[in-house]
């Protein structure tokens, strides 16, 4: 179940503000995201697409597992600085994703959560997150755990067994590395385009047609 | 009495004179006619476009290029404005050497030079003569491939076989894109044949070069081309890791303890079977 996207209920940014939002001159600095899931669940991930937000608060709501009436709200991500500078627009539309290992407490029976966006600098006339998705599935994921060949580099001891006749391996591999290149130059190259060709091995022949 | 042209003549003189004798301040209609001579015969565009090519193509020896440039630009008509407005004035086979000079300006690595001359080339190729419609049929393009590979030294066996590949009909039009893949795939084959040549003598240092060795490397190669794929980025990685000295190194040791075969691998047998690994990647023509 890691793998897909949780089903959840992301409810429209709430700004806090004080006096009355339309009237008032001053811009919100804070808005507020409710996330609520059917069921409760495991976040393992939370990855959203930055929109001008500096700092992020997550706030999650536990159902004991013990007492299942008893909720309580902990927070687990505390004033992630998504800007290195509010005011510049460094790192300001960046694709962020949040791991069990970055939060600060455990997530496990998670009904629902609250996402408080900051944003101190008046520069910018709106901030959000985009595209939020708790625990996203594995279309961008990297691969888990190492391939085979990671695993298999060889040991140093086989290394200087080997034997003493063996071309120089350093001044090989350069060479072979270059015409691996030279190929994949070769691949780069090669378009879509065609010189409209419709026949398959000469079957538009004349001769064959007229036999036809 | 004398002559009237005498006359003007002597005024001249004289006239040069009261300005007094220093040659520094010259006439003011020959400097004119200095700068109306280099726009007159083309000079100035012959100029920067020679400078142009040279720092598009930074060769190690800027004065043998330009040389090289000039010599070339000398008896044919195209006394300095593009080749591509030029060419149309030539038969097909002095189009087919200029253009073939200019695919050799820049090597294929200097991406922006090499690309200009691509298209200088298509260009200089497609004009038609007075009567013919401008395009590229097959049979020039074909004549450019078998061309390039020609000078390029390449036997003819496998020539023949990459013109299979990627030659067109004689009556069929070669759109730019199909024109780029064939010639850049001629210079890379030449130059993965030299780096196949190279590796051969790293193999065979004491002229003992073991069949089961190169074997190996070939195999490994060939490996490593199946293996990596476009769209999936992480195959290069392990194509890498196959061709780093320490597999490599691994792989040729496990090699010399297989069964002896006392067979060496001769130098052609060794650019053949390397030649084909990179012949089995070059996507037919359609």
């Amino acid at each position: 179940m890691a793998q897909d996207s949780a089903p959840c209920t992301i409810r429209a940014p709430v700004p806090l503000q004080l006096g009355d939002g339309k009237s008032e001159l001053g811009r919100p600095g804070v808005y507020v995201i409710d996330v609520t899931f059917p069921k409760p669940l495991i976040v393992n991930e939370i990855s959203f697409k930055n929109f001008y937000t500096a700092f992020l608060t997550v706030r999650i709501q536990q159902r004991s597992s013990t007492h299942p009436r008893n909720k309580r709200w902990r927070t687990c991500v505390r004033d992630l600085q998504l800007m290195p500078n509010p005011h510049t627009e460094d790192s300001a539309q960046e694709y962020v994703s949040l791991h069990e290992n970055q939060m600060l407490c455990a997530t496990d029976h998670v009904i629902s959560m609250r996402l408080f966006l900051r944003q101190p600098s008046p520069v910018w006339t709106t901030f959000s997150i985009e595209d939020l998705q708790i625990n996203p599935n594995g279309r961008q994921r990297p691969q888990k755990g190492f391939s085979w060949w990671l695993n298999h580099l060889p040991p140093k001891e086989q290394l200087r067994s080997l034997s003493k006749s063996l071309p120089n391996p350093e001044r090989v591999s350069s060479e072979v590395q270059q015409m691996w290149v030279l190929t994949e130059v070769m691949r780069s190259n090669q378009s879509s385009a065609s010189v409209g060709r419709f026949d398959v091995d000469g079957c538009y022949d004349m001769n064959l047609l007229s036999y036809t | 009495m004398a002559p009237d042209w005498l006359h003007t003549g002597i005024a001249m003189a004289d006239r040069r004179r009261a300005a007094g004798s220093s040659p520094v301040p010259r006439p003011p209609q020959r400097q004119t006619s200095g700068a109306d001579f280099l726009v007159q015969a083309g000079v100035r565009t012959m100029m920067r476009e020679a400078v142009l090519k040279l720092v598009e193509t930074r060769p190690e020896d800027p004065v043998a290029f330009l040389a090289d440039y000039f010599g070339r630009l000398g008896p044919g008509p195209a006394g300095g404005a593009a080749a591509a407005d030029l060419c149309p004035q030539l038969p097909g086979q002095l189009r087919l050497g200029r253009a073939l000079w200019y695919l050799k300006l820049a090597h294929h690595s200097q991406r922006t030079a090499f690309n200009n001359n691509l298209t200088v080339a298509y260009d200089c190729l497609s004009a038609g003569g007075k009567k013919k419609k401008p395009g590229l049929n097959g049979k020039l393009y074909t004549d450019l491939l078998t061309k390039i590979c020609h000078e390029g030294d390449l036997p003819k066996e496998i020539s023949s076989a990459l013109l299979k590949k990627i030659q067109c009909r004689d009556h069929e039009a070669v759109p730019f894109d199909v024109f780029r893949y064939g010639v850049v795939t001629c210079f890379v084959m030449m130059e993965f044949r030299s780096k196949a040549d190279t590796l051969f003598n790293i193999l065979d240092e004491d002229s003992q070069s073991d069949q089961r060795v190169c074997q190996t490397v070939l195999d490994t190669l060939k490996e490593a081309l199946v293996a990596s794929d476009l769209s999936v980025p992480a195959s290069y990685l392990e194509a890498g890791s196959k061709l780093g000295p320490d597999c490599l190194a691994v792989a040729m040791d496990r090699a010399l303890l297989g069964k002896k075969t006392g067979v060496p691998m001769s130098r052609n047998e060794f650019l053949k079977e390397a030649c084909s690994l990179f012949l089995d990647k070059v996507k037919p023509m359609h």
